[in-house]
């Protein structure tokens, strides 16, 4: 039997869904090529320069063994400075703009600004702080190098917190304020509850954004070869360290340089992936 | 002439309606959302320790004129009301009425059930803990008695720290009725409560709101017009904003004074 004569408009409409799924696919697999070879690369040359060293010793001068525990230590400590200093200031005027604020002009404007704050390159804002702390103190310290970080995640806290609070549907605030509950104690107890995990992604989102970032860091804490717990000092931390290294010509250095960024991409994956298992977004019927 | 008509033995009679007290006057309501006026000067009376039903069709201003009663409306800043609602005599339109005084009487259940992200016993304790000091046990027995009212505590008596959120719909839409009780409000609100919900969670919701009439003074805006006929001593009818018949079952349903009431429970239209 022959098969039927194909009707032109569904011939055409065939071609062009096949040229489009072409296209699309061919986007999708172009985008993901460069991901995973810059990702393939940190695995490979990192994983290789993986040792219990890195962990226990501090960065040593060039040619001599050495680790990255100062620069971790330092990271961790002024990543934790960020948190302190973003996370409740973002929170709060995420509330302000998503329960008090809502559309008012005072609100929208503090959007708009949020905004611009969350696309500003990294490197103006360590300019900022290093005009703001760094000039008026005196010296590079873990504290502006926080205060750098905390600049970059309050603008991601203020967004999603907004974003999570808004999507919780304005039924549930009705719903206490109709029992004669205060407003505060119906965004405290009742809608917190129930935006929490959405804020909580938000927040680490932030907070594996700010463990890559390097320039905000360059101006503020600076670097630091030795151990030092004194957050008013130049402190070590990986991006820096990750940077001079790279750049510098010996190869045990190199391949500090290489397990540092092998460390920091992995511990952003394991964030990523830890708020896509445990804070999945509950819905709300 | 209405299959809609079914013979409730408790069913108040005009006669009976009548000697009840008013609870809640509703005097020349106009209501706007925005320049829209949405209510046209409404007038009538809730008797007290009784059922009333707002029927109509959909944006006739029935939900609109319950959200009022609780000043609900007030968190939309274009939204307005003028005239005088009265809740014993006293106007709570007037600025200077309490608004959490208001809440505290007059409390309201919602057309989708909203529980609270926590456990099914704080659901109901942390309404309560606002307005009340209590000991440990006082809470329990208030809250075992708000669960007990509103037909959920045997369901759940062994589960009170599990989360709210794991009940089914109509289980929840129990509790938060349970919630509002807990307070012991005068006068409950229901905005459409089973319009979500299957018909044996209803049918457990209506159990309910006939049980508890002598209790509370309901007033329920409800889409289902067997539903006004089956539980309500008074029903309104309401029509593009205004309100254009309110009477007792028989009135309503069988001998309608209106031709649009007589046309919209014969189900011509609505």
């Amino acid at each position: 039997m022959s098969r039927q004569p194909m009707n032109p408009i569904v011939r055409r409409r065939q071609i062009t869904n096949a040229i489009a799924l072409v296209l699309a696919t061919g986007a999708t697999l172009f985008g993901l090529l460069w991901l995973v070879w810059i990702l393939w690369t940190t695995v490979t040359q990192g994983a290789s320069a993986l040792s219990p060293a890195l962990f226990t010793q501090m960065t040593p001068p060039p040619g001599e063994e050495g680790g990255l525990l100062n620069a971790f230590y330092g990271s961790a400590v002024m990543i934790l400075l960020a948190i302190v200093v973003g996370t409740p200031i973002g929170i709060l005027a995420g509330t302000y703009l998503s329960e008090f604020g809502k559309t008012s002009v005072l609100a929208e404007t503090i959007r708009f600004i949020n905004d611009i704050l969350l696309s500003a390159p990294s490197i103006v804002v360590g300019l900022f702080i290093y005009e703001l702390v760094v000039t008026t103190t005196g010296h590079f310290s873990g504290y502006a190098g926080g205060l750098a970080l905390g600049m970059i995640l309050l603008p991601v806290v203020v967004r999603t917190t907004d974003e999570a609070l808004r999507l919780i549907p304005n039924q549930l605030r009705e719903a206490g304020l109709a029992l004669g509950l205060p407003q505060w104690k119906v965004v405290g107890y009742v809608i917190y509850r129930s935006a929490s995990t959405g804020i909580a992604t938000g927040v680490l989102l932030g907070v594996a954004r700010i463990s890559g970032e390097t320039a905000p860091l360059l101006f503020t804490a600076l670097n630091n070869q030795y151990w030092s717990t004194d957050l008013s000092a130049p402190m070590a931390n990986v991006p820096v360290v990750i940077f001079q290294y790279a750049m510098s010509p010996y190869d045990s250095w190199h391949a500090l340089a290489w397990a540092g960024a092998f460390v920091v991409t992995a511990f952003v994956l394991a964030l990523s992936i830890a708020v896509r298992l445990f804070l999945r977004p509950r819905s709300f019927k | 002439m209405s299959a809609l008509i079914t013979d409730r033995p408790a069913q108040t009679g005009s006669q009976d309606l009548a000697q009840r007290p008013t609870k809640v006057s509703v005097r020349n309501l106009e209501f706007f959302y925005g320049k829209t006026r949405a209510l046209h000067g409404v007038n009538f009376d809730v008797p007290a320790n009784a059922i009333t039903a707002l029927i109509g069709p959909s944006g006739c201003g029935k939900s609109t004129l319950l959200r009022t009663f609780n000043r609900m409306f007030e968190l939309y800043p274009e939204q307005k009301a003028t005239g005088e609602i009265q809740l014993d005599g006293e106007n709570i339109l007037a600025s200077n009425y309490s608004l959490a005084n208001l809440r505290a009487r007059i409390g309201m259940v919602f057309q989708k059930p909203t529980p609270f992200a926590m456990s099914i016993f704080e659901n109901v304790a942390f309404p309560l803990r606002h307005y009340e000091k209590l000991s440990k046990a006082e809470m329990q027995e208030r809250v075992e008695i708000a669960l007990t009212q509103a037909a959920l505590w045997n369901e759940v008596k062994d589960k009170l720290d599990r989360s709210a959120l794991a009940l089914s719909g109509g289980q929840q839409q129990r509790l938060c009725i349970a919630r509002t009780l807990a307070v012991r409000p005068e006068v409950v609100l229901l905005d459409e409560p089973t319009s979500a919900l299957d018909p044996q969670s209803t049918a457990r919701i209506e159990e309910f709101v006939l049980e508890q009439a002598r209790n509370f003074t309901f007033v329920i805006v409800t889409h289902n017009l067997q539903q006004a006929a089956r539980i309500a001593d008074q029903t309104a009818f309401m029509l593009n904003g205004d309100l254009v018949e309110v009477g007792p079952h028989e009135q309503m349903f069988i001998h309608p004074h209106d031709p649009r009431t007589r046309d919209y429970v014969t189900g011509r239209f609505g």
